[in-house]
């Protein structure tokens, strides 16, 4: 890490091996395309590059990255105006016998159910179930006290609840 | 009946795994007298089953290896050149070509000595400076064609705009590789290279024969001059270290010839 706040190009390489793949499934599951994600991956790591000098040390160096992450992919969601697209197209994918058959569409249903909620809660959900963090660190990640949270996936989960009950999926 | 807030902050927490041993007594009495709690906590848990079965996705391949492409070769001093951070603009993807070059200053257009060049093509060039994004047309491109192999990536796509063929390349190296574009027909010629400023891209072109040499990422436009609007196969052969490692064609067919 300080090496690589130095500049030290092989010290970065080693950061981007640990990160690449949680950064990349983050953007995915917050845009829901690979194209997408690839491309904020791309501009996450060359954020964290540029500004490595702005990183406070005294921040966990993992709450400092998913935080670009979440902001990049939400940025990209409002720069591209997807989102309002995306929940056309999942409110027109609906329940249906597609939707029934086999893990990878139960996967693209509860993706496409994901997609269907606000970002801020779809945050919190990419940050506990993709990422793995606790409650304590997405509320670093977030810079928001972890009453708040709990509070948040809590509404997450409901609202997905909701949408896959609609789905049929659950 | 509504459950208490308290109660549904644990119930939550339980499903989380982040239930205090001091809480979880009282949850757990809680719940066992509480229909209405165990239906919310089986359909969180539920929830929380599935959002856990999504699989972990694969990042693309040579993502990593672009991203390091793309970054400052020097150190933090090279961070702050307006050299470096122009390199960043043109790695940052949602930036892509368009903004890159409204930037204006930014793109440096090499032509190159040809035996061919014609003065028109030289007026046609002109008018290229800084308008790349312009010259390549925003509909559908004749052909892109992925190049993918352990040393190059990326993709070439071939537009066409009055009498110029323009290959666009959008590539990605792990070390020096040279390029050399090929065509037979010797009424179109080679009429223009356009780059990023950047170091470790160079061109030369003969009749018929243009080569490039590119180490890292990169983004570039080769501009032909097909005044005849003719047929055309250009040959890509990647090289690195003096051996093959990729070779592929892109095809012009001018309208009404395909099919």
């Amino acid at each position: 890490m300080e090496r690589s706040l130095k500049g030290d190009r092989h010290a970065f390489e080693t950061l981007l091996v640990k990160y690449e793949r949680p950064v990349y499934n983050a953007a995915y599951r917050m845009l829901h395309n690979p194209d997408d994600a690839r491309d904020v991956t791309q501009t996450v790591f060359l954020k964290v590059y540029e500004h490595l000098d702005q990183y406070d040390p005294a921040r966990r160096f993992f709450s400092w990255v998913y935080r670009i992450t979440l902001n990049e992919s939400i940025n990209w969601l409002k720069k591209s105006s997807r989102q309002a697209t995306l929940e056309q197209d999942t409110a027109d994918q609906g329940s249906g016998p597609r939707q029934q058959a086999g893990q990878a569409q139960i996967g693209e249903g509860i993706q496409a159910a994901l997609m269907t909620i606000k970002s801020e809660y779809r945050a919190v959900i990419v940050l506990k179930h993709v990422l793995g963090c606790s409650y304590s660190e997405i509320s670093e990640v977030l810079d928001i006290p972890v009453k708040k949270v709990k509070s948040r996936l809590y509404t997450a989960r409901q609202l997905l609840q909701e949408r896959l009950t609609e789905q049929g999926l659950h | 009946m509504a459950i208490d807030p308290k109660y549904v902050e644990l119930i939550n927490a339980d499903i989380d795994g982040e239930i205090s041993s001091a809480d979880r007594a009282a949850f757990e009495a809680f719940i066992a007298d509480s229909p209405e709690a165990q239906a919310l906590h089986a359909e969180l848990s539920a929830v929380h089953a599935s959002l856990d079965s999504l699989p972990e996705l694969d990042s693309p391949p040579h993502l990593k290896h672009t991203i390091m492409a793309s970054i400052p070769e020097q150190n933090e001093g090279a961070r702050s050149t307006p050299g470096a951070f122009l390199q960043t603009l043109f790695a940052a993807p949602a930036l892509r070509y368009t903004a890159v070059f409204a930037a204006g200053s930014v793109l440096t257009l090499s032509l190159v000595s040809s035996d061919i060049v014609s003065q028109g093509a030289f007026d046609d060039m002109t008018g290229l400076v800084g308008t790349i994004s312009d010259q390549i047309p925003q509909g559908p491109s004749i052909q892109t064609t992925p190049i993918e192999s352990k040393d190059i990536a990326g993709t070439v796509t071939l537009h066409s705009s009055g009498p110029i063929l323009i290959v666009d390349f959008d590539l990605v190296s792990s070390g020096p590789v040279d390029i050399v574009a090929s065509y037979v027909d010797k009424k179109v010629w080679f009429n223009g290279f356009a780059q990023l400023e950047s170091p470790g891209v160079s061109v030369s072109a003969e009749s018929g024969r243009i080569t490039m040499q590119i180490d890292g990422k990169r983004r570039y436009a080769l501009y032909l001059h097909n005044a005849g609007d003719r047929d055309i196969t250009i040959h890509l052969q990647f090289t690195s270290n003096g051996e093959a490692v990729y070779d592929t064609d892109i095809e012009y067919v001018q309208p009404g010839h395909s099919g």
